[in-house]
């Protein structure tokens, strides 16, 4: 739900129970004001009737100019001095208006005059009041309802205009990108949450940026440096091995030495290829074959897949060249058919190639079991059963993403396959 | 033949001029771009190799000087991994060959037999051992005059250890050789034993016995 909205909702909701209890209470005064007004007005017909009366003029004198009925009767003695107002509702008699009523409002009272008591009520219809409510009510109803959609339609307005620094914001966190160098600079807003979000993630965004370039740096440096230490071990090594009459635990220690050395200096190579390929150091392109490049790799593959058995299955649907890194396209299909041969069944596995217009796979036999999606390019996780480094499919992600592909790799009945969209 | 080193690593100057003085080369060293100068005006050398990161500049330096001056020599460039662009500067103004750090000490001293074959320093292109001949430039190899047949990967691996003889080459550097890129998975394979045991097999046949010797887990050593 948009903020927006659900902010309309709650101010829509207080707005009509604010509406409702003034609605309530101003036809509560009305109706009040309007009664003292009838009781004025039959007060003062009271007046005028006790003088008609103490002037001797008849009853039906008064009825047409004073009220809407008087009704006089003589008592036998005034018991009370009490004006008594009273309301109710009369059904009108008649041809015309049969069955509805009339409200009638009405003043009773007593008074002695030249000897004589009378009981006289004065009633005044009172129907204009019910009529009143009901416009009062139909005013602020039509009036609630204009000012709500009015305010829908405003607020659509003005989010538009205020919210602007907030999409502009949220538009550029979103293309926001680690390894790109530039900053973030966002819309000047007057908004003081705005500007306060806005700079809250530029600090962040920054903060972020220096620890990763520290850390890239930090990784870059160590490769970089560990070359020189690690030439001298390895040509000492090898020296080493030149000599004679070693007893057979040194002879062994120097090989696994050696060995542990060749390790470390291949994991060395891929950390300072991988960082040269994130500092998009492999600008020139050339267009690649990709048909030629396929042969090439199985040529130059051959006595692997011959050592194993392995068939050959290749479905060439297209031949459109690519504009590609020549250094990088190698690698990448290097790793690609390596692992297609190496995780391949000891003997008697396919290897099946498919070129179309927009993508290739490779897909190989292997006993090995699916690989964990999640961690599938991440460096150096590897199964338990494998020699290798483990950095193998994290460089073929990155060189797949340098090229602006993507790699989807699925696993059934013990084929393992990749799939690389171009 | 004459070998300048221009490295500024002193332990791995001294490992490298260790070996090849084993291989029956005469070395000299720098460890400056000024100093390597100096060497090179003052003394004839057949190659040399060049480090490109040096205390006071770039070894393109160098192999611009050795290009202007003694066109004839051979240059190798040793490098670390990550600076592709000096290599590529390198051999475009004429280096023979580059090395990335680290490197196979056999490697090396193969590279340098490989160069100077090139460049044709001695006159000839054959390797001559106690009945074994190589002709570089044929690709022939005749026991005891007779040609013997070789697959290009046996080849390649008999020129390799005929350029490291008197040293134990490693299955790993072998692998790195002839495979490249694709050395990991010839070690898991050990595809170079079998190689060598054809290899030896042949050399056997044609009455060259213990020519290859096998240093058990360690790699193989070309008898002279």
């Amino acid at each position: 739900m948009k903020l927006l909205t659900k902010t309309n909702i709650y101010t829509s909701v207080t707005t009509i129970i604010l509406f409702s209890l003034g609605v309530f209470f101003v036809f509560k005064v009305i109706l009040l004001k309007f009664d003292s007004e009838q009781d004025e007005h039959l007060l003062s017909a009271k007046e005028i009737i006790i003088k008609s009366l103490k002037e001797g003029k008849s009853v039906e004198q008064f009825s047409s100019n004073i009220g809407e009925k008087i009704q006089i009767v003589e008592i036998y003695k005034q018991t009370t001095t009490v004006n008594s107002f009273k309301e109710y509702y009369q059904e009108i008699i008649g041809e015309e208006k049969a069955g509805e009523s009339i409200i009638l409002r009405e003043l009773s009272f007593q008074c002695s005059i030249n000897d004589k008591a009378y009981a006289i009520t004065v009633s005044v219809s009172v129907s204009k009041k019910q009529e009143i409510g009901e416009y009062v009510v139909g005013i602020v109803i039509l009036f609630l309802f204009i000012s709500i959609i009015v305010l829908f339609i405003v607020y659509r307005f003005i989010s538009a205009y205020i919210f602007s620094p907030f999409y502009d914001t949220l538009s550029k966190i979103k293309s926001w990108n680690i390894k790109k160098s530039e900053s973030l600079t966002f819309k000047e807003t007057e908004i003081k949450e705005f500007r306060l979000l806005n700079d809250t993630i530029q600090d962040l965004t920054q903060q972020i940026k220096s620890d990763y370039r520290n850390l890239k740096e930090f990784t870059e440096n160590v490769s970089h440096e560990a070359q020189t230490p690690l030439s001298i071990i390895s040509t000492k090594i090898e020296l080493l091995m030149q000599e004679k009459n070693y007893s057979v635990k040194q002879h062994d220690s120097i090989q696994q030495i050696f060995q542990a050395t060749q390790r470390l200096y291949k994991l060395n190579q891929v950390l300072i290829l991988m960082s040269r390929i994130e500092n998009k150091q492999f600008i020139s392109t050339e267009k690649i074959d990709l048909i030629t490049c396929f042969e090439e790799k199985l040529e130059e593959l051959e006595d692997f897949i011959e050592a194993k058995q392995i068939t050959i299955i290749k479905e060439f649907n297209s031949n459109v060249p690519k504009d590609l890194n020549p250094i990088l396209s190698n690698i990448l299909f290097n790793n690609l058919f390596i692992n297609a041969i190496k995780y391949n069944l000891e003997s008697g596995g396919t290897l099946k190639i498919i070129l179309d217009n927009d993508s290739f796979s490779i897909e190989n036999t292997s006993d090995r079991v699916e690989i964990n999606k999640r961690f599938l390019y991440e460096r150096f996780t590897k199964s338990s059963t494998s020699a290798s480094l483990g950095v193998g499919l994290s460089l073929i992600k990155k060189i797949i993403d340098y090229f602006n592909w993507q790699i989807a790799y699925s696993h059934k009945d013990g084929v393992h396959k990749f799939k690389i969209y171009l | 033949m004459r070998i300048l080193i221009i490295e500024d690593e002193k332990p791995l100057r001294e490992d490298i001029i260790y070996y090849l003085s084993e291989n029956g080369h005469k070395c000299d060293f720098a460890s400056s771009v000024k100093s390597g100068l100096e060497k090179l005006s003052e003394n004839k050398y057949s190659c040399a190799l060049v480090d490109i990161g040096l205390p006071d500049g770039s070894g393109i330096e160098i192999i611009e000087y050795i290009k202007d001056k003694n066109p004839e020599m051979g240059v190798i460039i040793i490098t670390a991994a990550n600076s592709l662009e000096d290599k590529l500067t390198g051999l475009k103004i004429g280096a023979d060959d580059y090395l990335t750090k680290p490197f196979h000490l056999s490697e090396l001293s193969a590279r340098i037999y490989s160069v100077l074959r090139r460049r044709n320093f001695g006159g000839k292109n054959t390797l001559i051992f106690d009945g074994l001949e190589i002709d570089t430039s044929e690709k022939k190899v005749l026991a005891n005059g007779i040609q013997l047949q070789f697959t290009k990967k046996e080849y390649d691996i008999l020129i390799y250890l005929a350029s490291n003889p008197t040293h134990l080459i490693t299955k790993e550097a072998l692998a790195e050789n002839i495979w490249g890129d694709k050395a990991e998975m010839a070690t898991t394979f050990d595809f170079v034993y079998s190689q060598i045991k054809n290899l030896k097999k042949k050399l056997n046949e044609a009455g060259l016995t213990n020519f290859i010797k096998v240093v058990y887990g360690l790699g193989y050593k070309f008898k002279n």
